[in-house]
């Protein structure tokens, strides 16, 4: 009996630990997800919370990042649902009141390719994000989203090709044509 | 030359993503050294997949003072707050008076908070509502890992409000937790029990015996409302 409370203790301690390592990635996902700030730490909070609350589902521990991800993709969702409506221009804007004059040539690329992720469907966003910024593996993502695998590649493809489209006057040219943009990227 | 389009983009997005098995990516690999334009298009996919990364490196934290935010805390939570105000405009006078300030307030952590500087402090109201032993050991957990959690120079204040079969969590003779509570009130985390669920189980008869230092003087509702006007983070558990 003590034993088993002690144990309950321990795996409670190192389920927070987890949550509070997994904090700021989860936030830079939301924020990648909806570029908004507020949003993001709300997002954040609320898939904690309900990871506490639900800890007992998760069976694998090792399976838990991916978890986390789909409680943060579900919160997401919910939101969504719940607003039935895509954020509006004005309240993106909070995280892009910068002009183009204060900044420096890596914050306007910065800028740019955001601009770019943000003109996703938030599927291909997702995607994108879930496999460049944390690394995840392609059945991974599929189960933080719950989407076939051939989906998450047909997806990847699509969003990826998107942002070349986006990104199309950030690409390499020529050497006499090239502008003073391009030093920064390698 | 003949163009490589016999790599479709999604083989060649597998091996910028470390998808491919070692002979694939072998194979793709000599293939591309081979050939300039399926070495271009290859570089093309990483030079997205790098933007991007270098895009999210660094992500603006969360202005702690500024703006609103939107989720439950904000867009639903004005939409909480709107319906409590309206519940609490009609029930004005009738039962919360009755309450307010009857009891002795646990002034401890109550003046304790009211001292810390209003900026630079996170502020989550915790609102339990569930008399599941999990769900309550959720919400001390939450209040728990979010002390733990705040950084160097970070300060957060967290509250928790109880009502309806919540209140058991403070309800000293039925609480499983009563030793969690008394480590998080040394914390100074706050705890609330909803004065108005107290008269109800009053009324049925019950003698409701709370755990040292909760506070029963508001009504949830109340605490919910005036928590959030003043820029609380809220999260129903």
């Amino acid at each position: 009996m003590a034993r088993s409370m002690i144990l309950g203790i321990n795996q409670r301690r190192t389920f927070r630990k987890l949550l509070g390592n997994s904090r700021s990635r989860l936030y830079r996902m939301a924020y990648a997800w909806t570029h908004n700030p507020h949003l993001a730490d709300d997002l954040v909070q609320q898939t904690l919370c309900k990871a506490l609350s639900s800890q007992k589902q998760l069976k694998d521990p090792g399976a838990a990042e991916a978890w986390l991800f789909r409680i943060l993709s579900n919160c997401l969702k919910d939101y969504y649902r719940a607003k039935r409506e895509v954020l509006s221009a004005e309240e993106l804007v909070i995280v892009d009141n910068r002009t183009p004059e204060h900044e420096s040539e890596e914050q306007q690329l910065v800028r740019k390719v955001r601009r770019a992720v943000r003109k996703l469907p938030l599927p291909q966003c997702q995607v994108i994000t879930l496999v460049d910024l944390e690394g995840f593996t392609y059945a991974t993502v599929a189960e933080v989203l719950e989407i076939p695998v051939g989906t998450v590649m047909s997806r990847l493809c699509r969003g990826r090709r998107s942002l070349r489209e986006f990104l199309t006057d950030i690409r390499p040219q020529p050497e006499s044509v090239r502008t003073a943009k391009l030093i920064g990227i390698k | 030359m003949k163009k490589d389009e016999h790599y479709s983009e999604e083989q060649l997005n597998a091996f910028v993503d470390g998808e491919l098995d070692p002979e694939e990516k072998s194979r793709l690999y000599n293939e591309s050294e081979r050939s300039p334009d399926l070495d271009h298009r290859l570089c093309r996919q990483r030079k997205i997949k790098d933007l991007v990364q270098h895009a999210y490196k660094d992500v603006p934290p969360p202005s702690r003072s500024g703006g609103k935010p939107l989720t439950r805390t904000g867009f639903l939570g004005r939409m909480i707050a709107a319906g409590f105000l309206i519940a609490i405009g009609l029930s004005a006078g009738i039962l919360a008076h009755q309450y307010l300030d009857q009891r002795q307030i646990s002034a401890g952590p109550v003046t304790a908070t009211a001292a810390l500087p209003v900026q630079e402090i996170d502020k989550y109201l915790l609102h339990i509502v569930s008399g599941e032993p999990e769900q309550m050991l959720a919400a001390l957990e939450y209040a728990t890992h979010l002390l733990e959690s705040a950084g160097s120079g970070e300060v957060r204040q967290v509250e928790i409000v109880a009502n309806e079969r919540g209140l058991d969590l403070l309800r000293s003779d039925i609480t499983p937790y009563a030793t969690e509570i008394a480590a998080l009130q040394q914390n100074n985390v706050v705890f609330y029990a909803c004065s108005r669920t107290i008269q109800r189980l009053e009324e049925k008869g019950v003698t409701v015996q709370l755990v040292p230092l909760t506070n029963p003087n508001y009504t949830a509702l109340d605490r919910v409302v005036t928590r959030m006007q003043q820029g609380w983070k809220y999260e129903k558990i």
